[in-house]
């Protein structure tokens, strides 16, 4: 009887591990839900500050500054979005391929990492990563992204590098999330697709100048960015989690049913030896 | 008196938006007061108060430092915080006031103190709005 035994045993694994699974996809659904609605509000924000810049650049061509000049060499630092946890489905392993694939292609670069799995998969790679920011994956604060586009901007004043650009993973809707690589820096007007809204013609005036505008413009325009995109990603980890937990649930309820069938048709099939034992004993006796 | 469209958002959460028949900004060449009409420019703010005259209401509120792009059609507002006197927590502010006085004393880079001084006066900025002007 150690077969039905077993059976029962791993039933009740099975029944646990679903029981984790559930709560896990209760878990992200609130937490996307939440991570949703920033983003709906953030959304604004970012089209608006990113229609504003193109249209400066649009109706100011002679400003020169750094921040929207192409330095003339080709070193590259990424800034690669992922998340603390695995359990997620193919959420990390997405992303991180897409960003490693990309700086195959361009030679020199810093890595700055948010997100455990991410510095993981670098580490794994033989990958030196220059920072590190493992607190701002999973629930996004203005401040992390203040952070963050201190420190970049930092390296960029210095020199060290001539672009930065940013892999994350874009959250289209609740089933579909797809990892993307975006720039940065230096801001370049084909790199920003919104439509300007205005379409006034003639020179906009700076006060104090364009560099100082700039000058506050390009780090409020980064900030904003940044916490976007920290945002998006995390609402496609939350969902991507729901959606892999659930599968989990669903496999878990194949699973349990298919065991308990199991386990009945082995405790019959045991009742029906025990019987036939029982009745052949007697046949034998009671003659 | 002339109306225009004013937005004001932060990464967070819109502001204000609709119509407003002025608004005074602290931007960084000295404070400017924006009306119907006014020519199209950009300017760049530093942490102060913005008063908002919207259906004969005059208002103050906190902004952080930011930028004011003027359009004919519109005007928009972007900074990193925008808050009613009522929303500050003042508390928060004094202590980030005490905060950014010590790091002042003790920054070890221009772009440091550009940071600490920034953080300053977010919060002297702060303290001056939740306590109506007056200090």
């Amino acid at each position: 009887m150690s077969d039905t035994a077993e059976i029962k045993h791993r039933i009740k694994s099975v029944g646990d591990t679903r029981q984790i699974t559930k709560a896990m996809e209760l878990i992200s659904v609130a937490k996307m839900r939440k991570a949703i609605e920033k983003q709906a509000v953030n959304a604004a924000y970012f089209n608006s500050v990113r229609s504003t810049i193109k249209d400066i650049m649009r109706h100011s061509a002679d400003i020169r500054h750094k921040y929207l000049m192409h330095r003339p060499n080709d070193r590259t630092a990424y800034i690669v979005i992922a998340g603390d946890k695995g359990m997620a489905g193919a959420f990390n392993h997405n992303v991180l391929s897409m960003a490693w694939e990309h700086m195959q292609a361009h030679p020199v670069h810093y890595v700055i990492t948010v997100g455990q799995m991410a510095r993981a998969f670098f580490e794994s790679k033989h990958q030196a990563v220059d920072l590190e920011f493992t607190h701002a994956a999973t629930n996004p604060t203005l401040h992390d992204a203040r952070g963050i586009t201190r420190d970049v901007l930092e390296l960029y004043d210095r020199n060290l590098m001539d672009e930065v650009v940013v892999v994350f993973t874009r959250m289209h809707s609740m089933a579909v999330q797809k990892p993307e690589a975006v720039r940065l820096l230096p801001i370049l007007e084909e790199d920003i697709p919104e439509e300007v809204r205005s379409t006034f013609t003639g020179e906009i005036l700076y006060d104090p100048s364009p560099r100082e505008v700039l000058n506050v413009l390009v780090p409020q325009y980064l900030v904003g960015m940044i916490y976007s995109v920290l945002i998006h990603s995390s609402a496609s980890e939350h969902a991507a989690r729901m959606l892999a937990m659930s599968s989990a649930n669903k496999n878990a309820d194949k699973m349990l049913e298919a065991l308990n069938l199991e386990y009945n048709r082995s405790r019959q099939d045991a009742i029906t030896t025990e019987l036939l034992d029982l009745a052949s004993g007697r046949s034998a006796d009671g003659r | 008196m002339n109306k225009f469209y004013l937005e004001i958002i932060t990464p967070e959460k819109v502001f204000f938006r609709g119509e407003a028949e002025s608004v005074n900004i602290p931007s960084i060449g000295g404070a400017c007061t924006i009306m119907a009409g006014h020519q199209p420019m950009v300017f760049a703010t530093e942490p102060g108060t913005i008063r908002i005259t919207a259906d004969g209401v005059t208002r103050d509120a906190f902004m952080s430092d930011g930028f004011i792009e003027v359009r004919p059609d519109e005007t928009i507002a972007f900074a990193e915080a925008v808050e009613w006197p009522e929303d500050i927590d003042e508390r928060r502010a004094e202590e980030a006031r005490e905060r950014a006085e010590e790091m002042v004393r003790r920054n070890r880079s221009a772009a440091e103190y550009q940071l600490n001084r920034l953080a300053l006066q977010r919060a002297f900025a702060r303290l001056r709005v939740k306590h109506g002007g007056k200090r």
